[in-house]
């Protein structure tokens, strides 16, 4: 208690020097704050696309076919079944599910080639699971039994298709030959997944099912559910009670290199604290250096009254303690602020990527704003206190162990 | 019984390779109660020696007995303690704390001997205060006190933990002549009152004059030492 009362009074010596190097400490927890808020803000929206764009909340798919599922195989196929699809509905929170069959497609214009993933989908149940209907920019989807396709704006543009026209598609069936479908465009989509906008066409599953040659067989199911964080546990007893080779995925297992990306980023995020903080903290040891010489004659005295080593050293502890709590506080008001500002307007990929459609690894386009956690600010609250009072010990145990004559005689 | 004992008492401080003897062999006993001075000229070695009674420095040679025990011994850390509990200090810069009160300061010390609750405490710098004339001003803080008023709250910030022996180096040096008599004043009144043994060194012979027993040393050696009373 006296220490403290102590600390906040020798915290107002120098109201100046104490603001400034709070200020260091609130500047260094302004950048986590916003840096963290770009990356939860990022990976909820990519989190996002993949759910409403690529994997649903639950994909059930046979497991060879899944650890496979990137080349795109016809092996592995499932046989829908009523069993396993009265068995899918009893899923915790199931709210629909559709049915998809992707495969490998040579994109033709005439002229040139372009490899890209087909994806037969259920006309009408596909948009009860998927969004990717709210994103057509023209047209309208695919009907069922047609052999109407729709595509990407982006990829339209680049192969020189309209609206209206005819797509060449080379597929190969189960038993390597050859065929086409003569897709033709009644729909473009621009999604803020860009690599679906740049390599995705979507036709009517029984077409496509017809011209691979694989009767009524599908690759996965997908499951739409009321929430997503149902989807990891649900996956688990799903898998369970599903026959055979089927088991359940959730959208974080189709999403895993994503997950690992964001674990890296995370990592960095980290680095980057340490850096500043470490910075914060040679600020601290500064002000207790400054404030030990200039206070030289008061600790002498404290010497010579029998005061102990340690209770010297928390007088300082705890004004590294106090400079710490008001830069954390700061801090935290500054990045509140910042994050507000930052998501009045957001911010925009595309004007960072210098208005192309790169994708830079995450599966997001457009405008991003930043998230934030309760947690995460309390995480650096903490830490930049901690980092305060961890940086005031050796200059104050320098202090502390001046010898007392010497100390009283310092001039 | 002698409070203090000090037998063939040498500092030596080391400057570089010169060694400069500051004390060269001190022989003397005071007794509890007594108002004594050090008085010399400059360099002559009084704070040298007051440093070494008053537990702040190790000599070189000879021994210190402290309250029946010898201190030549000790650690810091021991010393430390005997600090705490037995003795107390008046500074000739003040040493207060700039940002506490009159109050505070004084309560200051009294903290670091844990046997008073908050009330006690609090009547006790109060009383303490009262007593050395500055009952009115326990709330002004030291840069709001004259250079007398500040000086008499370190002599209550030393008396308050009643400490066996307070040790004063040359407390009257940095206030006018009038101030440091009623400074001197208020010293010997407190002696006389608690017993509590002062030492204080000083070059003022007007200083000087309040004193019990006057010790006077040149070249780290006891030239003189009366009583009188
Ligand atoms: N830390 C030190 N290092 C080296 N020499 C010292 C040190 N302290 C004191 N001395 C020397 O020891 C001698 C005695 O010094 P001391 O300070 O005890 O004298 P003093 O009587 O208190 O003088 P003054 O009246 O000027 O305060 C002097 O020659 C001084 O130069
Ligand atoms: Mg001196």
């Amino acid at each position: 208690m006296f220490f403290l009362k102590m600390a906040i009074k020798n915290l107002s010596r120098h109201k100046r020097r104490t603001v400034i190097t709070a200020l260091i400490i609130a500047f260094a927890i302004l950048i986590y704050i916003l840096t963290e808020g770009l990356m939860i803000g990022m990976t909820e929206m990519s989190f996002d696309n993949i759910i409403n764009l690529e994997s649903g909340h639950l994909q059930v798919a046979n497991q060879d076919y899944w650890d496979d599922r990137r080349e795109l195989p016809l092996r592995d196929l499932i046989r829908p079944s009523a069993a396993v699809e009265s068995e899918l509905k009893q899923t915790e929170g199931f709210v629909d599910l559709t049915k998809r069959l992707n495969f490998s497609v040579n994109l033709n214009n005439g002229i040139d080639e372009l490899p890209v993933t087909g994806v037969g989908i259920e006309p009408g149940q596909d948009s009860q699971v998927f969004e990717l209907e709210q994103h057509l920019v023209e047209g309208r989807m695919p009907e069922a039994d047609s052999s109407e396709i729709i595509m990407g704006a982006k990829l339209a543009e680049l192969m020189d298709f309209s609206l209206g026209d005819f797509a060449i598609m080379l597929i190969r069936t189960e038993e390597k030959t050859f065929n086409t479908i003569d897709g033709e465009i009644v729909g473009l989509f621009n999604t803020p997944h860009p690599s679906l906008n740049e390599s995705n066409i979507f036709s009517s599953l029984s077409t496509a099912q017809q011209r691979l040659n694989v009767e009524d067989k599908i690759s996965h199911y997908v499951l739409r559910l009321e929430d997503q964080d149902q989807a990891v546990n649900a996956a688990a007893s799903l898998t369970g009670r599903l026959e055979g080779e089927l088991n359940a995925y959730s959208w974080r297992d189709a999403a895993e290199s994503l997950v690992t990306m964001l674990e890296m980023q995370e990592i960095e995020t980290q680095v980057i604290l340490a850096i500043i903080l470490t910075m914060a903290a040679v600020g601290i040891v500064n002000t207790v250096i400054l404030s030990a010489l200039e206070r030289m004659e008061e600790i002498g005295m404290m010497k010579a009254l029998g005061m102990h080593q340690r209770e010297i050293v928390y007088t300082f502890m705890g004004e590294a303690a106090g400079i710490g709590i008001i830069g954390g506080v700061m801090g935290i008001i500054m990045g509140s602020l910042g994050l507000w500002i930052f998501n009045l307007n957001g911010i925009d990929m595309s004007a960072l990527t210098g208005g192309g459609d790169i994708n830079y690894g995450f599966p997001l386009s457009g405008t991003i704003y930043a998230g934030w956690e309760i947690s995460s600010f309390i995480f650096v609250f903490v830490y930049g206190v901690f980092v305060s009072i961890l940086a005031s010990i050796f200059p104050a145990l320098w202090a502390a162990r001046k010898d007392p004559v010497k100390a009283i005689y310092h001039r | 019984m002698s409070l203090i004992k000090l037998r063939g008492l040498e500092k030596t401080y080391q400057q570089g390779k010169i060694a400069v003897p500051a004390l060269r062999g001190i022989d003397l006993e005071i007794e509890s109660g007594e108002f004594t001075t050090i008085f010399g000229p400059s360099g002559s070695g009084k704070t040298t020696l007051l440093n070494m009674i008053g537990c702040l420095d190790k000599s070189t040679a000879g021994e210190i007995i402290f309250d029946e025990h010898s201190i030549n011994d000790l650690n810091n850390k021991e010393l430390a303690e005997v600090r705490r509990y037995n003795l107390g200090f008046i500074f000739q810069s003040y040493n207060l704390i700039p940002v506490l009160t009159a109050f505070e300061n004084v309560e200051f010390a009294i903290r670091l001997i844990e046997k008073h609750s908050k009330k006690e405490r609090r009547d006790r710098v109060m009383s303490l205060l009262e007593e050395v004339g500055l009952g009115e001003m326990a709330n002004r803080r030291p840069n709001e006190l004259s250079g007398g008023q500040k000086q008499r709250v370190a002599i209550a910030r030393a008396l308050i933990k009643e400490p066996k022996l307070v040790l004063a180096d040359e407390p009257t040096a940095n206030l006018d002549s009038e101030t440091s008599q009623e400074v001197l004043e208020l010293m010997k009144e407190m002696n006389r009152e608690s017993n509590t043994t002062f030492i204080f060194s000083t070059h003022d012979p007007q200083v000087m004059d309040y004193a019990r027993r006057l010790i006077e040393i040149k070249d780290g050696k006891i030239t003189n030492d009366q009583r009188r009373d």
